[in-house]
């Protein structure tokens, strides 16, 4: 009776087992089952899809598809047509003309006109973009459509780094037509937009996918795919599994550990790149808290920076992925390029003396606040340091408590954060050297440093319009920092971008897949 | 009983306005802001001012607290300040597949559970009852994030059985039984993953509950009146542990939905744990609350259920 019993549960856990694995065991799961799609992993849902108010990589990583800015930026960062066909710019840089596209529609039939322009700027990226309006709310005087075709931005004085801060990154454009007079934060519209761009919105799944179709009409000619996937895969390592599994196409990053692994399998290729939706040309710097006693002489800030190895830092922690800075300013930035400058060279038998020099107290502890994301960096700094008789106490904060800690309380000895210095100076290197900057906003001049002469130079390189005249005030800016080191630049920060060959063509920037072929 | 049900069923309200109270507190004095998750690095000091006043952060905080709780009242728990929707639709949208994971992962803990306890209850002291207790203190000392990464390792890249992640197939528009089948593949690592520290649990207590009750005198007198093994089991042996089955199975219902976050984020599965984080860190107090209030709802009612099947199947507890 009992043997019975056991017997039959048996071979009902065994016939469910076989079921299981017949249910299971079929069906292709690999996205070359359907090749003219895109499958690409994202680490989260971006929440919503509008690209005006936020400033968010979650969103524009996803949104920016679906979108144009008024111009483009090709692969070196330089401005080319998008929805302006063509522009002008007076005499000294207070006017800029734009010569709109025409036939351009909205994904939904309607015409894009230059009331859509003025609209978006002066109802949404003005108020919400947290990036556009604050390098653009205290210059720009008026955008006003001239006719259905031309629009003109009017400035209170020369402003010359305007159109690097025209892409869909920094100023995607609304349809007026469906958001004038809406809340444009809680638009409808913003988890089932209509835009301009190389491919229109099909669904969105929260969490799960999002999925994109081809634009047929799109005026700068309809991409080669039919389709893109957007899969939300948080964790770093499930998608680099999905990747070599086949299941995704497409990852914006690889973890810098994972990255060997992958250069050993034939069916994937990897490239760098400094372009990023959630920021662009990224520096990992170490500033210091100027406001604390232990760094107001600048020997002890010098010694600091030659006890750090920023070349072991290149090639322990990101596997030899990025640049060791020449300069403060990231070497991708044409405008900025600083040849001849000397920064604090590796030398610790140099750093114990300038330390002795100063009188640094034995045994005073630093307080290092991080993200947990640098954790790996902060660990090997602490090694380096303590062989200088320096010893630091690490302490690893969320980026809410971080931003409260270093920003609004300034209570640090050192922090390491990684501004990301966009495509001109002004917009992403400026707030973090003016004195304007200090105090409570996340991510601005994290040091304290106030310098009269360094305040000036960035208002006057933001009113200079000659490339030579402006390239030469940032050198002078650049010489400045590193005489005064409020930061130690540790690393020019790329992304390994990660793809199946069955796929090529991508574009750098936001509009990677649009150009792409899959097959 | 029924005056003990209603004298419970009046506390649920009580306690959940507590819980909501404490949490608004909790997250409102802890330091953050959800400004910074629409501004990224680079919004100035207008910006913040801008935002920070149109959502009203600069009322103090008793203010804001009645102006919640009124509308908490009503039904309305506000929308996201970084999503923009209300926070009540973002969780709707991901309580299906939560609760398909994690009503999963208890039914499948039980499944496998209760006959594994029986079967090693009746071999006591012998060798498969030591492997399985040692399986069993070895699977609940592994860490659910690891034991998931493993599981994709091994199960999804390594022998392709299984999908890597998600809740179904990229790009799938799969209709009727073909969707159920993909629901079902994708579906069987993270529930087995969530289940397997309940599996630990529930295998072990209810071992030793039945190992303790095959000495007693009923079941000695249930064997010597001649009734076969599976009665004195299922009969005899087994009602008197399955009371503490329940009370367990009720008081982990919170670690389950804990467990279901980190499970989500190992598999990509859609559900509330990963909006729960991402709120977390983006200080979106709507969200928070919202959740903190529909799960301090769940875990409160989980154990007045609990409380109740224990009297269901105790006849020696009255409620009165």
């Amino acid at each position: 009776m009992v043997g019975s019993a056991w017997r039959r549960t048996r071979s009902l856990l065994a016939g469910a087992i076989c079921g299981f694995i017949t249910v299971t065991g079929c069906g292709d799961r690999t996205t070359e089952s359907r090749p003219d799609t895109l499958v690409a992993a994202i680490e989260s849902d971006p929440g919503q899809l509008n690209p005006a108010i936020t400033t968010s990589g979650g969103v524009h990583t996803v949104a920016d598809l679906l979108y144009n800015g008024l111009v483009g930026l090709d692969e070196h960062q330089r401005p080319v047509p998008e929805l302006a066909r063509s522009w002008t710019v007076d005499e000294d840089g207070r006017l800029y003309r734009f010569h709109l596209q025409t036939g351009v529609r909205w994904h939904d039939g309607r015409p894009f006109t230059a009331a859509d322009v003025v609209y978006s700027f002066n109802e949404v990226l003005l108020n919400f973009h947290a990036r556009t309006r604050a390098s653009l709310r205290a210059v720009l005087l008026s955008v006003d459509a001239v006719d259905d075709s031309t629009v003109e931005f009017h400035f209170r004085q020369p402003y010359s780094p305007f159109l690097q801060q025209l892409n869909v990154v920094e100023a995607p454009i609304l349809p007026r037509h469906l958001y004038a007079g809406r809340d444009p934060q809680t638009s409808r519209h913003n988890i089932a937009p209509v835009g301009t761009g190389p491919f229109r919105f099909v669904s969105y799944a929260p969490d799960a996918e999002i999925r994109y179709a081809r634009n047929p009409n799109y005026f700068g000619g309809p991409p080669a795919i039919a389709a893109v996937i957007f899969r939300v895969i948080p964790d770093p390592t499930a998608q680099v599994l999905a990747l070599e599994a086949g299941q995704v196409d497409w990852l914006f990053g690889v973890p810098a550990a994972q990255q060997k692994r992958l250069r050993g399998n034939p069916r994937v290729r990897m490239r760098q790149t400094t372009i990023g939706s959630g920021g662009t040309n990224c520096m990992v710097t170490l500033a210091f808290n100027l406001d604390r006693a232990a760094f107001t002489d600048v020997r002890i800030r010098r010694a600091i920076a030659h006890a750090i190895d920023r070349n072991a830092i290149l090639e322990r922690i990101q596997f030899g992925s990025g640049r060791v800075p020449l300069a403060p300013i990231s070497s991708r930035i044409p405008l900025a390029t600083a040849p001849g400058l000397q920064l604090p060279v590796y030398d610790t038998a140099l750093s114990a003396r300038l330390l002795e020099q100063a009188g640094w107290p034995r045994g005073q502890v630093l307080d290092l606040k991080l993200l947990p994301s640098f954790r790996a960096y902060a660990e090997l700094i602490r090694a380096q340091l303590r062989a200088v008789g320096i010893d630091a106490r690490l302490q690893l904060l969320e980026q809410a408590v971080f931003v409260h800690d270093v920003f609004d309380r300034r209570d640090f000895d050192m922090a390491m954060i990684s501004y990301c210095n966009g495509t001109d100076p002004q917009i992403g290197v400026r707030r973090q050297y003016v004195s304007s900057s200090i105090g409570a906003v996340p991510f601005s001049n994290a040091a304290g440093y106030r310098n009269a002469e360094m305040d000036s130079l960035f208002d006057v390189a933001g009113r200079l319009v000659e490339p030579a005249d402006r390239q030469r005030t940032y050198l002078h800016i650049q010489q400045l920092a590193v005489r005064d080191l409020p930061y130690i630049w540790l690393l020019e920060s790329e992304a390994t971008q990660a793809h199946l060959v069955r796929c090529a063509g991508f574009a750098f920037g936001a509009h990677f897949a649009a150009t792409a072929r899959c097959r | 009983m029924m005056r003990y049900l209603v004298r419970r069923l009046l506390l649920v309200p009580l306690t959940v306005m507590a819980i909501v109270t404490i949490s608004f507190i909790m997250i409102h004095a802890a330091p953050g802001d959800p400004v910074l998750a629409l501004a990224g690095e680079h919004g100035d000091r207008a910006y913040y001012e801008f935002m920070r006043e149109r959502f009203g952060f600069d009322d103090p905080l008793p203010t804001r607290f009645v102006t919640y709780a009124s509308r908490v009242l009503r039904g309305d728990f506000g929308n996201s300040y970084v999503q923009g929707r209300s926070a009540a639709a973002l969780i709707a949208e991901r309580v299906p597949a939560t609760l398909l994971l994690t009503a999963s992962a208890l039914v499948l803990g039980a499944l496998v559970s209760i006959p594994l306890g029986l079967w090693t209850a009746r071999r006591a002291g012998g060798r498969w009852d030591g492997f399985v207790n040692f399986f069993a203190l070895t699977l609940y000392s592994m860490p659910l994030f690891w034991v998931g990464q493993m599981a994709v390792v091994v199960f999804a890249a390594r022998m392709g059985w299984l999908p890597v992640e998600g809740i179904a197939t990229a790009g799938s528009d799969a209709t009727g039984i073909h969707r159920v089948t993909d629901l079902l593949q994708h579906l069987a690592l993270p529930a087995v993953v969530l289940a397997s520290h309940e599996i630990a649990v529930l295998t072990r207590l209810v071992r030793s509950g039945v190992a303790q009750e095959l000495g007693r005198d009923h079941v000695r007198m249930a064997r010597a009146s001649g009734l076969s093994e599976r009665v004195i089991l299922l009969r005899h042996a087994l009602p008197r542990p399955m009371l503490t089955v329940v009370t367990v199975v009720g008081t982990r219902i919170g670690q389950l939905f804990a467990g279901a976050l980190v499970v989500e984020i190992v598999f990509g599965w859609p559900g509330m744990g990963r909006l729960l984080l991402s709120a977390l860190q983006a200080r979106d107090a709507p969200i928070l609350l919202a959740f903190f209030f529909l799960v301090s709802c769940s875990v409160v009612i989980a154990n007045l259920v609990a409380d109740v099947i224990y009297a269901a199947i105790d006849p020696r507890i009255r409620y009165g």
